[in-house]
């Protein structure tokens, strides 16, 4: 196929390849998007949206994920108001000890997260349905939620608008490197020439790294979702129960659950989250929609009448340590990664994008990236 | 253990089959009495031979080697090395149901193509207006037209016109010359001959005018507007008459009803008609070792091989040998199913008939221009990309209605053939029926 060759290929037409994309675009550079499949056919479009602050702990993520936050609302003013991006909050429920709750909600003050100790009578002004016994909580209002799908399409459609080129359905087969620089990526579809490379291909970016010869311990984590049909406004944040900040950071193999619940614009309602590292195996198991579901509705009892229309799963990508993978590959110059993001990728989208912007340009930038650094990993056994 | 899902006629040839050899079968189905959607539960049924449904009706209920569960919706199954669990609804408890072998006849709803219309209130499927007569006993309307192909408008006419509605005429797309293709199949199957007989002579009694190349392209509410039509589905003449009524039954063809078998991972194919189905082998035996599958989930073909695949199925399952005079019943039956393949295709022309306003999925309100700008603006690909930019398929029926026809649209604007891979993701669903939360949470109540 004839493609102009591009000043920069990015990989991965999801959400992280799509504000890649758009800010090497912004800085001046001709963009390509490669993907296998089409816009958001990987994890972004198996998410819910979440661009959250409220379940990480002080230090470098959650640095990131405050100025992220920031800038998908800059980003809304770019690309238009056109993929329901909502600061809607977030409520964080105690289920049964709030001691754990309650310091790192003061941990996260110190960082600069709004964090609002909520006792009974404000829990459940906040949420009406709630179950009564929860007495506890915290409330952050600078949780937001947005369209995944359609953030990453209309971020996609400006970068194209503005010169960038879109090849779908384009599996990356091998590189073009010489004396450890790349010089290009080959593909399905063809050989396409570029100095600079920005693997931003999610739960595949350790398969990315492997065909440049290179290595990136990047691995899925599954995650189901129940979407309900359409119900009344029962729900008016995101409300989760304590339990999920834990599951989050667990490096734990086996199964975890713990409760998600939102309510979105179509009026559906989507309960979440498990957490397994069994590869990339799609099956369903049952037992654990039926956990999800028992423990959605003992936040809200409301929900038991509420029926279930369908459930989805998708794999999140993530790294030992459970930070995202942003920086220069430590074998091959002109490689960048993107990658790792585990289940936050929709909210430290943005951020990301402008480190390694930052970084490919030689700027100065809002933080120190080194946490994020593939150098991490060098020399690491798979 | 041996269990069947479906009551209809392949579950019920299946069931009869298992019995009468001895052996014992649970026979576990969504209606509260058996039929299937063919022979809608009722215990006298109208139409042609109506009266043999009465043998497997009577085998089935009170029989003491078969167990009969009714009213079960079944939401899930799952299985082991050597067993199979189903999760089913009953009056609004989950229960489970073990076997060791299974017999999937989960049959085939209508299948729907959008039009000007389609969408108001009186609009529905030959199903559905069945469904009313003969479920619930009501006439689905008074001033009634049916338009679509294939030959399953001819009972459904009659029986509104029985019923006492006014069917004020079929208008059927394909040419009746198109049968001049299959001569073999026709030769096989005489008897055929014999139920077109009586449906001419139902047609006269009742004065149902029938005409060929024409669709239905419009529905106001109270009046269709009708235009001839091409071989390729394409509109060769629009709005070349008006007709009054108040119900628009329009179907064309069916969808196999593939959910439960693909939950638990029998394997898929596409078939002619660009339908999913199960690939079986000659003893309806599935690419899973204790799992049959009989009936239109294995390719649309009617009650006739329906009841020779279910026949098949239940010999099968219990080790007996398959008589020959059995297995070329149903040679000649699929022969005859193949060859309404190609008597009544859905050509691609349809896409034709529709604008940017017609709505292409009812339960989320998507109009085809929805869609073919999530292709243009937003870069989707597929019927799944679309679904998660417009909503379309996101809704109650959660894509049954709709996700071919968007996956069809897209490729024709896209000039792509549509993949067997898309055809068999947009066919599949995680899970069989809605479960309300609480249920779901509860677990299962009684072991």
């Amino acid at each position: 196929m004839q493609k102009n060759n591009p000043d920069a290929i990015v990989i991965g037409a999801g959400i992280v390849g799509a504000c890649s994309a758009l800010s090497l675009t912004n800085a001046g550079l001709k963009v390509m998007i490669i993907d296998r499949g089409s816009v958001a056919s990987g994890t972004t479009g198996a998410g819910e949206g979440n661009i959250l602050v409220s379940d990480k702990d002080p230090g470098p993520e959650l640095t990131l994920a405050l100025k992220s936050r920031d800038l998908w609302f800059e980003l809304q003013e770019d690309v238009g108001d056109s993929f329901e991006l909502e600061a809607k909050g977030g409520v964080v429920v105690a289920r049964h000890d709030s001691s754990a709750l309650m310091k790192l909600a003061e941990h996260q003050r110190a960082a600069g997260v709004t964090a609002e100790r909520v006792n009974s009578a404000e829990l459940h002004k906040l949420e009406p349905y709630l179950h009564p016994d929860l007495s506890e909580g915290v409330f952050y209002p600078q949780d937001a939620q947005c369209q995944p799908m359609l953030a990453a399409a209309r971020i996609i459609q400006t970068v194209l608008a503005r010169g960038g080129q879109l090849v779908s359905q384009a599996r990356v087969t091998g590189f073009e490197i010489s004396e450890n620089t790349i010089k290009g990526v080959v593909t399905s579809r063809g050989t396409f020439h570029s100095p600079l490379v920005v693997n931003a291909s999610g739960t595949w970016a350790g398969e990315i790294a492997t065909l440049a010869g290179s290595q990136l311990p990047i691995a899925p984590r599954k995650g189901f979702i129940l979407v309900t049909e359409p119900a009344p406004q029962y729900i008016f944040h995101k409300v989760y129960d304590s339990d999920y900040v834990a599951n989050v950071a667990s490096s734990d193999a086996d199964l975890q659950t713990s409760t998600v619940v939102e309510g979105t614009r179509s009026g559906t309602i989507l309960i979440g989250a498990s957490r397994e590292r069994i590869g990339f195996d799609g099956s369903m198991n049952f037992e654990i929609v039926r956990k999800l579901a028992a423990q959605a509705t003992s936040l809200f009892p409301v929900l038991r009448d509420v029926q279930l229309l369908r459930v989805y799963r998708g794999f999140r990508p993530y790294a030992p340590d459970h930070l995202p993978v942003i920086g220069e590959d430590s074998l091959i110059s002109g490689l960048w990664h993107s990658a790792g993001h585990e289940g936050a990728g929709i909210g430290l989208a943005p951020g990301s994008a402008a480190l390694i912007t930052d970084a490919i340009l030689g700027r100065d930038s809002f933080m120190d990236a080194q946490a994020f650094s593939p150098q991490r990993f060098a020399g690491a056994r798979l | 253990m041996i269990a069947i899902i479906g009551a209809g006629p392949a579950g019920l040839a299946a069931a009869r089959a298992i019995a009468l050899a001895g052996f014992a079968v649970t026979v576990i189905d969504a209606a509260q009495k058996p039929g299937g959607q063919y022979w809608r539960h009722r215990s006298t049924v109208d139409g042609y031979k109506a009266t043999r449904s009465e043998k497997y009706f009577s085998t089935v209920m009170g029989n003491p080697l078969v167990t009969y569960i009714n009213g079960a919706q079944v939401w899930s199954a799952t299985r082991s090395e050597k067993s199979i669990y189903i999760n089913y609804l009953q009056s609004g408890v989950e229960k489970r149901l073990t076997c060791t072998d299974l017999i999937l006849t989960t049959g085939a709803y209508d299948r729907s193509l959008p039009f000007t219309g389609w969408d108001k209130p009186g609009s529905m499927t030959p199903g559905a207006a069945q469904a009313l007569l003969k479920g619930h006993g009501v006439i689905a309307g008074k001033s009634i037209v049916i338009s679509g192909t294939g030959p399953f408008l001819l009972p459904v006419a009659v029986g509104l016109a029985a019923g006492g509605a006014k069917v004020e005429g079929v208008f059927e797309a394909n040419s009746p010359l198109r049968w001049l293709r299959s001569p073999l199949a026709l030769l096989l199957n005489p008897e055929k001959a014999l139920e077109l007989l009586y449906y001419l002579k139902q047609f006269r009694r009742y004065s149902i005018p029938v005409r060929f190349g024409k669709a239905v392209t419009e529905f106001t509410g109270h009046s269709v507007r009708i235009s001839d039509v091409n071989s390729d589905m394409t509109i060769k003449k629009t709005n070349v008459r008006e007709i009054d009524c108040n119900v628009i039954a329009t179907g064309w063809g069916f969808v196999p009803d593939i959910t439960l078998g693909g939950i638990l991972g029998c394997n898929q194919v596409v078939d002619k008609d660009g339908t999913v189905v199960f690939s079986v082998d000659n003893n309806q035996r599935s690419s899973i070792e204790n799992i049959w599958i009989a009936g239109e989930a294995t390719g649309i073909g009617g009650s006739d091989l329906a009841l020779a695949e279910g026949h098949i199925a239940g010999l099968s399952v219990i080790g007996k040998r398959i008589p020959f005079s059995l297995n070329f019943s149903k040679f000649r039956k699929r022969l005859f199913a193949r060859a309404l393949q190609v008597s009544y295709p859905v050509n691609p022309g349809w896409k034709k008939w529709l604008n940017r306003q017609t709505l292409i999925c009812r339960c989320e309100e998507v109009s085809c221009g929805q869609i073919l700008d999530s292709v243009e603006e937003l870069k989707a690909e597929d019927a799944r990309t679309s679904k998660l930019f417009t909503r379309a398929g996101m809704g109650l029926c959660q894509g049954r209605i709709c996700s071919r026809n968007v996956a069809e649209i897209i490729g024709e604007s896209k000039e792509l053939r549509v993949s067997d891979s898309e055809r068999i993701a947009y066919s599949n669903r995680p899970i069989a029926a809605p479960i309300s939360l609480g249920t779901l949470g509860d677990g299962i109540s009684s072991k």
